[in-house]
């Protein structure tokens, strides 16, 4: 890892902190040559377009040269066509106004130290692979990049045959071995039982869950505690919040009304329910994909397709195909990430500068969504229950049809108005769509039609009775009174489905060119051949088969990406740093054997995730204390796992310990989000984009807008002041005293013992307890002579808030 | 000492010298009070928000970003347009490229503005009669006529106009602002934003969010009044003994865990994080505190004055603010749209403009006077402008196509006007800047290259203005 000059004094944790832009081995090309080639020289020498045969988008490019010969003589800035033409001299480049002088000399100094290309002199398999590519075409170079490759598995290395516990350590050892760093001796049982109970439940263990571990002496004391965590409901709970962050999950709009989305909560609860079924990822990822598709029979499915509606929606944006195509990009980056790991954005606009991923990928991608169609729709658990509700609904419908049409005639005129200039203020666009006749309109035209009439529905027909005038009296009285008849509540989700056989047509768009239309097709680097579309008679089949494409047993991508996810949970950092990006300027991984062994037994058991979870947490590099080894020096970001990394409990892992601490913690689980106020678990408090709870806010919750792969980790003061100051945190506190301070004012040792073991999992040194006793003494008014048992509860609740407040309790060992 | 831009931390050394010293939290704090101790030095220098050598010479140390919220009409403040008021009552004529409007009046006729323009200055810059005070300042103000942007909205355009795209996830300017250039005053938060009512500002607090850089570089939201900052003061039911006591007492917990993981240094960061908090809460009141500014000076922001008194109060804590090395503040002037006149133009801008205007030129003025002016970016503008057509009458819609911005400061070639929009105020055409364009100038009159600002994230390097804008570096050079 080369990180500049100060490498040996930065810990690992102060870089997450920080997030300080990685400072390349050539830094000085990324930061000052690669903008400026970028900037004054690729539109017309590059991947678009070769003025006078010229690309400078490489090293072997710029050496090749074009009609004028060689555009570079290494180290020989003067003779070198490129800085002549920069100068001027002859060639005038860019054409018209010459770059500023500190420009010119920047790429000068380049040429003449040698025109180093990304810290390559080459470009065989560098981040450069795209030099000789032409465009719209991909290299054997670009194939050749590791994430593309299928995975398999390796033999086990010999390292560490007294260490190991699992085959993961065989593999983490070889490395350790061969930069000749110790492993780390294992943690201790109170330590290992905290950290493996945050780990796979987000919740610190019980005191007696403590001793209860610590004092079995069974050789499978370990594996037992691992089977009881990985099979309690809380598993699903903790394990589906990394995955909500990938897909950006939220419970509102977002955009400026950020309006509520009362069944949001569906999808929630269908990730918690799979996690914990460990349903296994394959079929994770089909459901979400096209459940609609692949399992039109079976609820869930239905539900997790719910996937396509959590990106935002502005509910009043006169631009329809506008907005349309933003929501269609939003899945397709989304997609990309979660699944493939590759950042295929900036391939919307043109092919990858970096990255082998071609512009036209990214709109075949888009297009396995071009047959899609949002509906809101009652998705029944079984069909006995859709018969059920059907009978209730129609007993209601008949009881209260009268008054239904007494409201509806009231309504009539304002509706045959808004009917009358329905669409006026649209563009004539979107006019001439809603105005065709439904049977003329192509796919296309329905999803624009769809998303106009949705607005035009809410903004305009829902608000009709406003433009009752004089007779609102009336209509709201008669409201009141069907309000009043209790209309049976139907199961509704978000939901997402295909128009019918057809999809729309999706076009490359051509700026000054000519739009290009492309079908679905997978990224051509990867080398697969065309998708196998089976087209339904109500669906396209698209997503089916990009489904089952990615499910395929040896996609180079889609089980190494997501065992890269389990393993970042578990360290902090994935074998692969960049979570959701395997691209080219993504990191490398650390363990590339291992990674691939792991996705291969990740699909030879039946994709199952907690199969994963299983072999990591019972590995002897999981184990590892956090301290005391050398590694720390020779190895400050800790990648070869010479020791367990530290790490900061997250936003929900703050709130949830903290009122699991004091006792307030209430284990419902699932249905509609509660207010954060309401003491459940974080999973379950609302998620709204504009308004995030300040605490989950300030410790670095994912933002629910784009796709988060990895969380920031910060320290604030907004942090010290909200722990400190925050009513929450306080409220926190008085509970937990409540709890520890003994009921009588005696044995006040006994009630710190148990907040230590409450709040850390460990009972107090001789010392700490003696300086705890201190405080309290002098908190509860012993020093001025002024108990009281108000006082007492002061002072205990000063010592637990302390306590909560304490980096023991924020962090993990 | 700022290290260059972008850096890297040092964040150890600081740890022994406070085991070795054995000071407490009390102690370290004490050392920032009194400041320039070797130890607070050290770990300032570990602060990601310590101050940086900008790219190149800055003309700018801080910016204020006066931010009329909701869409202030261009053509009825700083862009004279004779042939709208002889078009008044007229569709728009099909010479001009039809635009989508937000609400969709397509058909509504041009609507003439009703406003007096008169020239103001040495350079002869035309100001409406609704900004008399700002009138005063012509010389100093550049007006930039051209500008444009993406969105139709107001949630698209704020959120351009703060993170340079229309769709939320990015870092807001003054995160970037901090990011790249730290602040002069850690004691402070780097960017400071403040709203003239309670009203939801459009998008909420992501406006001045970090987007995908750490919470760090977020903007902080200030109120004027005792507790400027939520959660700043110690509660009144705990009371300062029992705070401080409880303060040495998490001192001693936290050392004590911090002794045993010595490469832990994230650990140090967050001990260091609740004395800073510590400093805050002794110097954010004082920066807010408005009690030993002059009558005279009250009076020259109009915060002695019922209708310009709270914006007035705020413009005067902008300075005080950038007084005190805060790097970039912020102030939502309509907080909650109320800029956006979609009908009663003349009674909605009168009322703003009437709390704004003094303000606005009171604060240009002080600056000046106290030579901050040189130092000090100041921009005033909304997330866009207004049609020139009619809206329900007598109202305007949203014209993101073309708009008016206004700058001073900082070496800004004031006294004359830049771009254009057309005949009717609709489209910039001449020197069209687009929102990019003029993140870029700000960035650059910093001392900050808009491409050579990259955070990367997902491993793709990520700047300030998307890859693309150009400083239009007129505005300094004439």
């Amino acid at each position: 890892m080369p990180r500049g000059v100060c490498s040996f004094v930065i810990a690992p944790t102060i870089l997450a902190l920080l997030t300080i832009p990685v400072v390349g081995a050539d830094d000085h090309f990324e930061k000052s040559v690669r903008p400026l080639l970028a900037e004054h020289c690729l539109r017309c020498h590059g991947p678009d377009k070769q003025k006078g045969g010229l690309r400078v988008d490489s090293r072997e490019a710029l050496l090749t040269g074009g009609e004028s010969g060689p555009a570079l003589v290494l180290g020989k800035p003067d003779e070198s066509l490129f800085v002549q033409a920069l100068k001027h001299q002859g060639l005038k480049m860019p054409p018209g106004k010459q770059l500023p002088d500190e420009q010119v000399a920047v790429l000068t100094k380049w040429i003449k130290d040698g025109a180093t290309w990304g810290g390559q002199t080459t470009t065989t398999g560098s981040a450069t692979g795209h030099a000789a590519r032409k465009p719209g075409q991909i290299t054997d170079t670009d194939r050749g990049w590791w994430a593309f490759q299928k995975p398999t598995r390796s033999e086990l290395p010999k390292a560490g045959a007294n260490w190991a516990k699992t085959p993961i350590d065989h593999f983490i050892a070889q490395r350790l071995e061969a930069e000749k760093l110790p492993h780390a001796a294992e943690a201790s049982r109170e330590t290992l039982i905290r950290r493996l109970t945050f780990d796979l439940t987000g919740l610190p263990p019980t005191p007696a869950e403590v001793t209860a571990f610590v004092e079995d002496r069974s050789a499978d004391a370990y594996e037992k505690l691992v089977e009881r965590l990985l099979a309690s409901p809380r598993y699903g709970e903790r394990q589906s919040r990394a995955w909500l962050d990938v897909v950006r999950y939220a419970e509102s709009d977002g955009y400026r009304a950020d309006g509520a989305r009362p069944h949001a909560w569906k999808y929630r609860d269908y990730v918690i329910r799979a996690f914990n079924a460990d349903i296994g990822y394959d079929r994770f990822v089909r459901e979400q994909l096209a459940g609609d598709e692949l399992y039109p029979n079976d609820p869930n499915a239905l539900i997790a397709t719910g996937y396509f509606r959590l990106g935002q929606y502005e509910y009043n944006q006169k631009d329809v195909r506008g907005q349309w195509a933003a929501i269609q990009n939003d899945i397709t980056d989304v997609t990309a990430d979660a699944f493939l790991a590759l950042g295929m954005g900036c391939a919307r606009c043109h092919d990858h500068k970096f990255d082998p991923v071609l512009q036209k990928d990214y709109f075949s991608l888009q297009s396995f969504f071009a047959g899609i169609r949002f509906v809101d729709e009652p998705v029944f658990p079984s069909a006995a229950a859709k018969t059920e509700y059907e009978a209730q609904l129609a007993a209601w419908e008949v009881k209260t049809a009268t008054l239904r049409e007494k409201m509806a005639a009231l309504l009539s005129p304002v509706v045959a108005k808004i009917q009358a200039n329905m669409g006026n203020t649209y563009p004539p666009e979107i006019q001439a769509v809603l105005r065709k006749p439904a049977a003329e309109r192509n796919p296309g035209e329905r999803q624009l039609y769809e998303l106009a009439m949705r607005q035009i529905r809410e903004l305009e027909f829902d608000r009709a009775p406003a433009h009752l005038g004089k007779r609102k009296d009336e209509y709201d009285a008669l409201k009141k009174e069907l309000d009043a008849t209790a209309k049976p509540a139907a199961p509704m989700a978000m939901i997402a489905r295909d128009l019918g056989p057809d999809a729309a047509e999706v076009l490359i768009p051509g700026g000054r060119k000519k739009a290009v239309a492309v079908e679905p097709a997978f990224p051509v680097v990867l080398g697969a051949s065309p998708p196998a579309i089976h087209t339904r008679r109500d669906s396209t089949g698209r997503r089916a088969a990009l489904a089952e494409w990615l499910t395929q047993k040896d996609h180079p991508l889609t089980a190494r990406v997501m065992v890269n996810r389990i393993w970042q949970g578990h360290f902090g950092s994935g074998l692969v740093a960049t979570a959701s990006d395997f691209g080219t300027l993504g990191e490398k991984p650390s363990h590339p054997e291992l990674l691939d062994w792991l996705a291969v037994e990740f699909v030879e058991h039946g994709w199952s995730m907690k199969h994963i979870h299983r072999l990591i947490v019972t590995s002897a590099v999981y184990r590892q204390a956090s301290v005391g080894t050398k590694g720390a020096t020779a190895d400050p970001e800790n990648r070869l796992l010479s020791r367990m990394s530290v790490r900061r409990l997250d936003a929900e892992q703050v709130r949830d310990a903290m009122l699991a601490v004091s006792g307030e913690l209430k284990l419902d689980a699932g249905g509609p989000a509660v207010p954060a106020s309401t003491p459940q678990r974080s999973v379950y408090t609302r998620v709204h984009r504009n308004s995030p709870d300040p605490l989950i806010a300030s410790f670095d919750v994912a933002d629910g807008i784009t796709s988060c792969a990895r969380r920031n980790i910060t320290v604030t003061p907004t942090q010290a002041l909200l722990l400190m100051n925050g009513n929450g945190t306080l409220a926190r506190a008085e509970a937990f005293a409540a709890r520890v301070m003994p009921a009588d004012g005696k044995n006040a040792p006994a009630g710190v013992t148990e907040a230590y073991r409450r709040a850390f999992g460990r009972s107090p040194t001789t010392e700490e307890a003696a300086e705890a006793l201190e405080f309290l003494k002098q908190q509860v008014g012993v020093a001025r002579n002024a108990v009281t048992p108000d006082s007492r509860r002061k002072g205990w609740s000063d010592f637990c808030h302390s306590l909560l407040n304490s980096n023991e309790f924020l962090y993990i060992d | 000492m700022g290290s260059s831009l972008p850096h890297v931390e040092r964040a150890y050394t600081r740890r022994d010298a406070l085991i070795q010293g054995g000071a407490g939290f009390g102690g370290v704090a004490l050392s920032w009070l009194l400041g320039n101790d070797s130890v607070a030095a050290e770990a300032k220098a570990a602060d990601p928000l310590a101050a940086k050598q900008p790219h190149h010479k800055a003309k700018a140390k801080s910016v204020i970003f006066l931010f009329m919220e909701g869409g202030p009409s261009h053509i009825d403040l700083f862009d004279p347009k004779p042939l709208l008021n002889k078009l008044h009552g007229q569709k728009l004529p099909n010479t001009f490229k039809p635009v989508i409007l937000a609400m969709g009046e397509n058909d509504a006729p041009l609507m003439g503005c009703k406003r007096t323009f008169k020239q103001h200055g040495k350079g002869g810059l035309w100001f409406s009669d609704w900004v008399p005070h700002m009138a005063t300042c012509a010389d100093d103000l550049a007006v930039v006529r051209s500008c444009w942007m993406d969105g139709i909205n107001h949630s698209g355009g704020v959120c351009q106009m703060n993170t340079g795209s229309i769709l939320a996830g990015r870092p807001s300017l003054g995160s970037w602002v901090s990011y790249g250039l730290g602040t002069e005053n850690t004691n402070l938060p780097a960017f400071v934003v403040m709203q003239d009512n309670a009203a939801s500002v459009v998008n909420g607090p992501r406006n001045w969010g970090a987007g995908f850089m750490p919470a760090v570089y977020q903007g902080t939201r200030l109120d004027a009044g005792k507790e400027p900052i939520p959660n700043l003061h110690t509660p009144a039911a705990i009371g300062d003994d029992r705070q401080k006591q409880k303060l040495d007492y998490l001192a001693k917990l936290n050392q004590r865990h911090a002794e045993a993981r010595p490469e832990q240094t994230e650990l140090d960061a967050r001990i260091r994080a609740y004395e800073l908090a510590f400093r805050m809460q002794a110097e954010a009141p004082e920066a807010v505190d408005l009690s030993k500014e002059s009558a005279e000076t009250l009076s020259l922001y109009g915060a002695d004055e019922k209708e310009t008194e709270t914006f007035g109060r705020q413009c005067l804590l902008a300075r005080r603010l950038v007084e005190r090395g805060v790097r970039f503040v912020q102030l939502y002037h309509g907080a909650g749209s109320k800029w956006d006149s979609h009908s009663n133009l003349d009674k909605n801008h009168s009322a703003l403009c009437k709390s704004m205007d003094k303000p606005v030129a009171g604060l240009l003025a002080d600056l000046k006077r106290r030579g901050l002016l040189d130092s000090t970016l100041v921009v005033w503008g909304g997330e866009f402008g207004r049609t020139p057509q009619s809206e329900q009458g007598n109202g305007r819609d949203h014209n993101p196509y073309g708009f008016t911005m206004l700058m001073a400061g900082a070496g800004v070639k004031g006294g004359r006007a830049y771009g254009a929009t057309d005949e009717l105020g609709l489209h910039a055409v001449e020197d069209r800047l687009h929102v990019h364009d003029l993140h870029a100038t700000w960035l650059h009159l910093l001392g900050a290259d808009h491409m050579k600002l990259v955070y990367k994230h997902k491993g793709r390097p990520e700047r300030p203005t998307l890859n693309e804008g150009e400083p239009f570096t007129r505005l300094v050079t004439g």
